[in-house]
């Protein structure tokens, strides 16, 4: 069916608002909209890190003993190398799987909210007949993710800081600060592997559990590629392999960079595929 | 079909036949398999950010993030289109009684609707898309918003209003068109759409009466008899049915439109062909 309605002036036309000043907008919205996660996620995970901080003094002394019982294929796959200080022992307690993994999965979580998550409960009906083109949903989804996850950041690392000062381990923010910000290209790229999905499914929870299960999967092959040397070569598809430990070794910017531009593609990617399909 | 500037468009169809689907392929959320659709003379796919700079939308399910109150909404809405403050959505707010303080979520569907129809109409749009916009409504509300669509109308606005009232269609609309299982049957000016549909008559009478007085009179048909009560299809003037039936003691009139889908089966016979 062919459906016009006759052409007025372009009047309005010239006033349908640039693409920066939606995405600002959008980006606006999906804050307040994870206003809280700082709290929440920040919160709960710089508690438990600053847990860790805080009990360093106690265990301090007992370390040696502890690193001795560990089998030495288990400190290479959890990247544990010598525990003789706060900054290392909060990055094999802490950096090593629970925090790339539980921001991971916020980005992820983000992600999957604003563009499958609207979708399935009807509001982007209403949001795209806004003037707001679809690719600029996607860039707005992966920058909130990408600025909810430095705030989150920024909150477990001030609180592992602070819980260390207070027990005298004297933690080095820098130290602690290069570790955690390593998390970020990680969160990076799986938000971008979340909008990848999106771009083709619309139901959130399928959004989520093929983001959360591709990283799962990645992070498999990286574990059991330190250990078994045939699964060796398959760790270069893993982003976990670049990943590495920036509290021991500091950032590497090729990786550090690499895994940003990865999920800035696969959104890039997401947005081009959620251009092409319907929106039901 | 073509809807022109200004004119309020009845889109009319029984549920499923096809407007939900068509309204949306207008707002590029759905891409046509075949063929194509324009607004503002602007491809409906390509120059979508353009088109939807000129129109507000109310989907039939209007649905929002329920933490929002109508006003966060409607600032929203705001920013993404460009607008300086609210534009006329307190004005609105106000003559439809809706609660732009509350989170949406704690709202009743009929006031989720009044906050979609503010959220559609807020910035003075070029054009209204309206999917069944007075389900949820209660009577007083639906008699504003058709008093609402006569002054857009005033205003030089176009409205596009799907429905499948067809009460609604003939106070609110010029034109209307038909769509049937996906196609589009006719369009139609309401007056030639309502001048052909038929009434459902009953009539009840303090004694029997003969019911041959009725079966003579022009448009009435399949009579039914059924002891004081006589009941029939009538279709145009009504002015001798209500004559013939003063000769006698009327204790009830019953009148009832046809649905849409009699008035179908009527004028497009069973198979849908015009």
């Amino acid at each position: 069916m062919s459906v016009a309605t006759r052409t007025r002036p372009p009047r309005a036309i010239a006033a349908a608002p640039s693409g920066a000043r939606t995405l600002r907008a959008v980006v606006r919205r999906g804050l307040r909209d994870n206003r809280r996660a700082p709290l929440t996620w920040g919160g709960s995970l710089g508690l438990m890190s600053a847990m860790m901080a805080a009990l360093w003094p106690v265990i301090e002394d007992s370390m040696d003993e502890l690193m001795n019982s560990y089998p030495e294929g288990l400190k290479e796959a959890f990247n544990i190398a010598e525990l003789d200080s706060v900054e290392a022992y909060v990055d094999a307690e802490m950096l090593s799987l629970i925090v790339p993994l539980a921001i991971a999965f916020l980005a992820v979580r983000i992600a999957a909210r604003a563009i499958s998550g609207a979708e399935e409960r009807g509001y982007l009906d209403t949001l795209l007949a806004a003037p707001v083109a679809r690719h600029v949903l996607v860039a707005g989804a992966f920058l909130v993710s990408a600025i909810v996850v430095v705030e989150v950041l920024v909150v477990i690392t001030v609180s592992t800081w602070l819980a260390g000062w207070v027990v005298g381990a004297e933690p080095s923010l820098a130290v602690l600060g290069r570790g955690y910000a390593n998390v970020w290209p990680l969160a990076l790229l799986s938000g971008g592997l979340a909008l990848l999905a999106a771009g083709v499914l619309r139901r959130a929870a399928t959004v989520t559990a093929v983001a959360v299960g591709t990283l799962v999967a990645m992070y498999v092959i990286d574990l059991v590629g330190k250990l078994a040397d045939p699964i060796e070569p398959l760790r270069s598809v893993s982003a976990f392999k670049y990943y590495g430990s920036a509290v021991r070794d500091g950032i590497d910017p090729l990786a550090f960079a690499g895994l940003a531009l990865a999920g800035a593609v696969l959104a890039a990617a997401g947005a081009l595929l959620f251009d092409r399909r319907d929106v039901r | 079909m073509e809807v022109g500037a200004g004119e309020v468009f009845g889109f009319l169809g029984p549920n499923g036949a096809g407007k939900t689907t068509t309204i949306r392929t207008l707002l590029d959320l759905l891409r046509p398999t075949s063929g194509a659709a324009r607004v503002f003379g602007l491809d409906s796919r390509r120059d979508s950010v353009a088109i939807h700079a000129r129109l507000g939308n109310l989907p039939g399910e209007f649905a929002a993030d329920p933490r929002l109150s109508g006003r966060e909404l409607v600032a929203h809405f705001a920013e993404l289109r460009g607008v300086r403050g609210l534009g006329r959505a307190d004005v609105l707010a106000e003559r439809f009684e809706a609660d732009m303080e509350r989170p949406l979520g704690e709202l009743s569907r009929g006031n989720r609707q009044k906050i979609g129809l503010i959220q559609a109409a807020f910035h003075e749009p070029d054009l209204l898309l309206f999917d069944e916009p007075t389900s949820g409504l209660d009577p007083l509300m639906q008699e504003e918003f058709l008093a609402f669509v006569a002054e857009e109308r005033e205003a030089g606005r176009t409205v596009f209003l799907s429905s499948h009232e067809l009460d609604e269609v003939e106070r609110a609309c010029d034109r209307v068109g038909i769509i049937r299982e996906g196609r589009l049957v006719a369009v139609e000016d309401v007056a030639d759409i309502t001048g052909r549909a038929f009434r459902h008559v009953t009539l009840e009478f303090a004694g029997p009466v003969d019911p041959f007085e009725f079966g003579g009179i022009p448009g009435v048909s399949e009579l039914e008899p059924r002891g004081n009560r006589l009941s029939f299809k009538a279709a145009g003037d009504l002015d001798r049915i209500v004559k013939t039936a003063a000769r006698h003691t009327v204790t009830d009139i019953e009148l009832t439109r046809p649905t849409l889908e009699e008035i179908f089966l009527t004028y497009y016979g069973r198979n849908g062909g015009a």
